[in-house]
């Protein structure tokens, strides 16, 4: 009926490249900000700069908009993303630190389902008695805290009473080779469970920041689906069967609500990617979120051309985890056809 | 024989009714609305609260503000001993880098904090809530208006496809530092929000049987948008509104936080420059009143919207408000009302056209 | 006579709304013995509905609440039975089937996948792998068949699907014998080829054919008693009769009780053993079907049927009720129907007639009940 295996070929094939445009756009506007928008630039981008360097950068942004443009268009698609003040090069940087922040946001995302989902589930079970209350009040808390405040109250007061650490992917550098880049999965790769073990502590308290602080989305929009899928007949049918309680929500009716929640993980991952800005500058993870962090001028060394990429990683990021929540949803919900 | 009085009364040809009364009418449902939800009531109280103690703030500040004329003309002129010292009772948060006392400042940061929210929300609303419409609204493939739509919602995707902070972060960067500077970058990251959530309650209101039968009975489109379109639309977008308020403030103060100095110190009186003054460097368990007392006021202020806005959504999303109305509904009971059939079989399978978060 | 299947005593039911507590379901007696089609018939927010959901507690407890009475299943008070133990009554005690049946199938399951849960839920239940329920004082049995190949004590698997339940599902039916009942119950709904459709969705089959097998799946665990809670009122009239027809020929096969609601006297007619009419929460009228049409012994009924828009040529205006349905947050004082009843006196606004006592035999001796205060005149009125 519209759904075979090819038909997903063609989905997918067709939600990728309705993306193009939006890529295009992503570094357009990346270019707008950071060339054409810019007040002055140069003596906030190469604070403490040399004159020779502060003339070269102004040369730089007097050329004409359209030469900027190409410069900058060819840079980016040519994997030339320029250095740090320091002479570092951006690119190798960035992709060998865009791995630990992808942990960081699937560990977190992993909490996210795994404690909010049935926080709404029950949320909405007893919508507008003391549970729902409470739920509520845990997730408008997230909310309410900034990603620092959160980040702070947790390595001052949470890591020493739950011995967990605070900075970086391990205690020590792992004596193993480190193929993905992702901590906990390079350890159990080479077999070492207590470097795993320690990755993991590590990655509790980052992570639980990051989840505790968006798990509104997925509890909200959890409760709200559930709550328009509860009084549903094909639930009473289900519990007319004679099936428990519990088999009847989680089973059932949330099947069906998940297939509005999955399509909140677009916006879910914008607002991870954000998090992880602060959550890695303060946890001391070697993320692109620390980087971004850096690049911005966090700690006093902003780095142009590293902002300038870092903000295109986190756009490409965040479209293609709507392009898989776009597609998850096809998958989903069986009313969709694929075409 | 038959007693008119205990039948439910058919329904008349509805006179017009005068604007206070429907404004009474909506006060005392708004009312309602509150009471129904202890949370929602709750942030209700603190809203008005809060609102209520900037107000005062503004225009009477000797009232709350213990150390107001010292902190006024920003020059201070005490003793220099008293550079970060502990809550104690002369000062109960204590005083921070610049030897002010937190609570004045704190208090005196509340109008400005919340007048920027405000700000930023309000703009971003008109601005993506116009855009919003139109793209809803003269949607028509293949006319101007389709074409129209069209941009608007591809630029709306590509502003999207930017985390909020990062694209905030980096406006600033560009325009350089300064509060409107911030204001600037936060708005341009949160107007297409907006877009969305109009276009798509828009949409959602376009095909209902009302609206085809006005058109049907000849109401000018113009007063359709205006008149059933847009009192659809008015209610989601109130309760995003009001939930902005609060993540809008945190977004601020932590782009304040990040890039220090973005935002002066201690002149005007920020939460976010606040934290960002007491920079990562020194040691949180020396000074941590300095951290405390402003991460607190953030988080209240911005709790305290939330909660009143997570409850309102309650009541006025249409997709919650059916699910609930058992505890909020006029007298009729709903036994036999019929069920949300088919609501969720009816709904497109679109994708999300609703934005959700910030 | 044998013990009814069902017998509803003095049922209250109430919701707590915003301004209050309503009685939607007000004093409601009825007994559905073995083997009969018991009708109820009302107009729209009489509380039929609100009844037929209460009896297996299916209404969400906190806005509702059963505020007296019993409801005697099998010789069991299902008002005091626990609410986890509900599951057990309900599938191979009671079954339902529901009016949207777009709704009523989970629409992001398959259609095999749904018919043999509750097929399965049936074999675990004889196989002992599942409590069941037996009624009487001592409703539930818990008691364990051994199982020879496992020496293990199964713990109580109350969630099919359990580990436990895994094990056990080896001495049960297999994946082959579960398909095949299944395409049997879906056969015995009239389902040509049944094969094609076990991997549709519902939204892919047509109205007709999703209440089929919303029937195929209430009677594939062997329920005592079926309600019905308006299955034919979203099909069109050439489907409603397939499905009448079908429900007919079902009952004569599987000599099950029915609890049949619908607002639809025709369909009733065609059904019903029994008929009972309610009017604002109340049952005001209850007997054999054949005798409550020929005599109505209610100025509500004679009204309703006086209505029916067949009954009457193609002269003169149709002849509603005047009035219509009170709130039932603003009742009228004594009978709630006397605002429209044209054999109302100054008894009926302060006195509420008493539920159905006032009783006839017909000639094969029969209870015919209504509940008004001059039952004797209905006959009387045009």
């Amino acid at each position: 009926m519209g759904r075979s295996p090819g038909d997903l070929a063609i989905f997918v094939g067709r939600r990728l490249v309705q993306l193009l445009p939006v890529l295009l756009g992503v570094i357009i506007l990346a270019f707008v900000v950071t060339h054409v928008a810019a007040i002055d630039p140069c003596p906030r981008w190469y604070p403490k700069a040399s004159p020779s360097t502060l003339a070269l950068c102004e040369a730089q942004f007097r050329a004409p908009i359209p030469v900027q443009f190409e410069h900058y268009f060819t840079q980016l698609l040519g994997g030339n993303w320029g250095t740090s003040q320091l002479g570092s090069p951006v690119l190798p940087a960035i992709a060998t630190d865009a791995p630990a922040t992808l942990e960081l946001v699937l560990a977190a995302l992993l909490l996210m389902v795994v404690i909010g989902i049935p926080m709404g589930v029950v949320a909405a079970q007893y919508a507008g008695r003391w549970p729902d209350h409470l739920v509520r009040v845990f997730y408008l808390s997230g909310w309410a805290t900034p990603t620092y405040v959160g980040a702070i109250i947790a390595v001052v007061y949470l890591a020493h009473p739950l011995g967990l650490p605070t900075s970086g992917e391990y205690g020590a550098p792992p004596p193993f080779p480190q193929p993905t880049h992702l901590s906990v999965v390079d350890a159990l790769l080479a077999g070492n469970l207590p470097y795993a073990a320690d990755a993991v502590d590590h990655l509790v308290l980052p992570a639980g920041v990051l989840a505790f602080i968006n798990m509104g989305i997925a509890t909200r929009m959890t409760r709200a689906s559930m709550l328009e899928v509860l009084p549903l007949d094909f639930v009473k049918s289900a519990r007319m069967k004679g099936l428990s309680n519990l088999v009847v929500l989680y089973k059932h009716a949330l099947r069906n609500a998940l297939i509005t929640t999955t399509t909140v993980l677009g916006v879910t991952a914008g607002e991870l990617l954000a998090g992880t800005v602060v959550i890695e500058e303060v946890f001391t993870w070697p993320g692109i979120g620390a980087y971004a962090f850096q690049s911005m001028g966090g700690t006093g060394q902003p780095n142009f051309d590293g902002a300038i990429a870092v903000v295109v990683v986190f756009a490409i990021g965040v479209v293609l985890a709507n392009l898989i929540a776009d597609i998850l949803y096809g998958i989903l919900d069986p009313r969709v056809e694929w075409r | 024989m038959a007693d008119p009085e205990h039948t439910s009364p058919e329904s008349p040809a509805r006179p017009r009714t005068r604007p206070w009364v429907s404004v009474a009418r909506a006060l005392r449902g708004f009312y309602r609305v509150l009471r129904a939800n202890v949370l929602s009531f709750v942030g209700f109280v603190l809203v008005v609260a809060i609102v209520t103690v900037a107000i005062v703030v503004v225009l009477a500040p000797h009232l709350l503000v213990p150390y107001g004329a010292t902190q006024e003309t920003g020059v201070y002129s005490g003793p220099p001993t008293l550079l970060r010292w502990p809550p104690s009772f002369a000062h109960p948060f204590g005083t921070d880098g610049a030897s002010l006392d937190l609570y004045s400042e704190i208090l005196l940061a509340l109008p400005l904090d919340l007048g920027i929210a405000l700000a930023i929300a309000g703009f971003a609303l008109l601005a993506g809530g116009s855009l919003g419409l139109i793209a809803g609204f003269f949607d028509r493939p293949g006319s101007v208006g389709g074409y129209t739509s069209a941009f608007i919602l591809r630029t709306t995707d590509v502003f999207l496809a930017f985390p909020s902070l990062l694209l905030g972060l980096a406006i600033v960067a560009a325009l350089g530092p300064g509060l409107w500077q911030v204001m600037v970058a936060v708005l341009l990251t949160w107007w297409p929000y907006y877009v969305r959530l109009v276009r798509g309650e828009v949409l959602a209101v376009k095909h209902l049987p009302y609206v085809t039968a006005a058109r049907a009975a000849g109401v000018s489109e113009r007063r359709i948008l205006l008149r059933h379109v847009l009192r659809n639309v008015l209610e989601p977008v109130v309760v995003y509104f009001t939930l902005d308020i609060g993540t809008v403030l945190v977004t601020f103060s932590t782009i304040a936080f990040v890039i220090p100095g973005v935002v002066s110190y201690p002149r005007p009186p920020e939460w976010g420059s606040m934290l960002s003054f007491f920079n990562l460097n020194y040691p949180i368990s020396q000074y941590w009143w300095e951290v405390l007392f402003p991460s607190l006021a953030i988080f209240v202020t911005a709790l305290a919207f939330s909660l009143l806005g997570d409850g309102l959504r309650d009541v006025l999303d249409p997709r919650t408000r059916r699910a609930l109305v058992e505890s909020v509904a006029a007298p009729n009971p709903p036994p036999e009302a019929p069920e949300l059939a088919g609501t969720a079989a009816a709904n497109p399978s679109e994708g999300a056209s609703m934005p959700e978060g910030s | 006579m044998s013990e009814p299947v069902l017998s509803v005593e003095h049922l209250s039911v109430e919701f707590q709304v915003a301004s209050g507590r309503v009685r939607a379901v007000d004093d409601v007696s009825l007994t559905i013995p073995s083997g009969r089609v018991v009708g109820i018939v009302g107009e729209t927010g009489c509380g039929k509905s609100t009844l037929a959901q209460a009896i297996p507690r299916l209404l969400p407890e906190p806005p509702a609440r059963i505020a007296a009475g019993r409801v005697v299943f099998r010789g069991t008070d299902l008002v005091k039975v626990p609410r986890g133990r509900l599951p057990l009554v309900r599938g191979t005690g009671i079954g339902m089937i529901f009016q949207e049946p777009l709704n009523s199938l989970n629409p992001a399951v398959k259609i095999y996948d749904q018919v043999a849960e509750a097929v399965l839920i049936r074999q675990w239940r004889e196989a002992g792998v599942l409590p069941t329920f037996r009624g009487g004082p001592n409703p539930f049995d818990y008691s364990r068949r051994p199982l020879p190949e496992t020496a293990t004590v199964l713990s109580r698997p109350i969630v099919p699907g359990g580990p436990a339940v895994e094990r056990a599902r080896r001495r049960l039916p297999g994946r082959v014998e579960v398909r095949r009942e299944v395409l049997d119950f879906l056969r015995l709904v009239r389902i040509q080829d049944p094969e094609t459709i076990l991997d549709c969705y519902p939204h892919e089959l047509s109205g007709g054919m999703r209440q089929r097998i919303m029937i195929a799946m209430a009677l594939s665990e062997r329920p005592s008693l079926l309600i019905a809670d308006e299955p034919t009122s979203a099909l069109d009239v050439t489907i409603q009769a397939q499905v009448l027809t079908l429900m007919k020929e079902l009952i004569d096969e599987t000599q099950a009780s029915i609890l049949f609601i619908s607002h639809d006297f025709g369909v009733i007619a065609e059904i019903a053993d029994d008929l009972g009419v309610m009017y604002a929460g109340r049952l005001v009228e209850f007997g054999p079907v054949a005798e409550v049409f020929r005599s109505p012994r209610h100025p509500y009924t004679k009204g309703l049927l006086r209505a029916i828009p067949e009954r009457y040529k193609s002269e003169g205006p149709l002849a509603a009720i005047p009035g219509s349905v009170p709130s039932l947050a603003r009742l009228p004082p004594g009978c709630r129907y006397h605002p429209r009843c044209p054999l109302a006196q100054a008894v009926c606004r302060v006195d509420p007639p008493p539920v159905l006592t006032r009783t006839a035999e017909t000639a094969e001796g029969e209870i015919h009940r209504s509940a008004c205060h001059f039952t004797e005149g209905v006959a009387g009125l045009p």
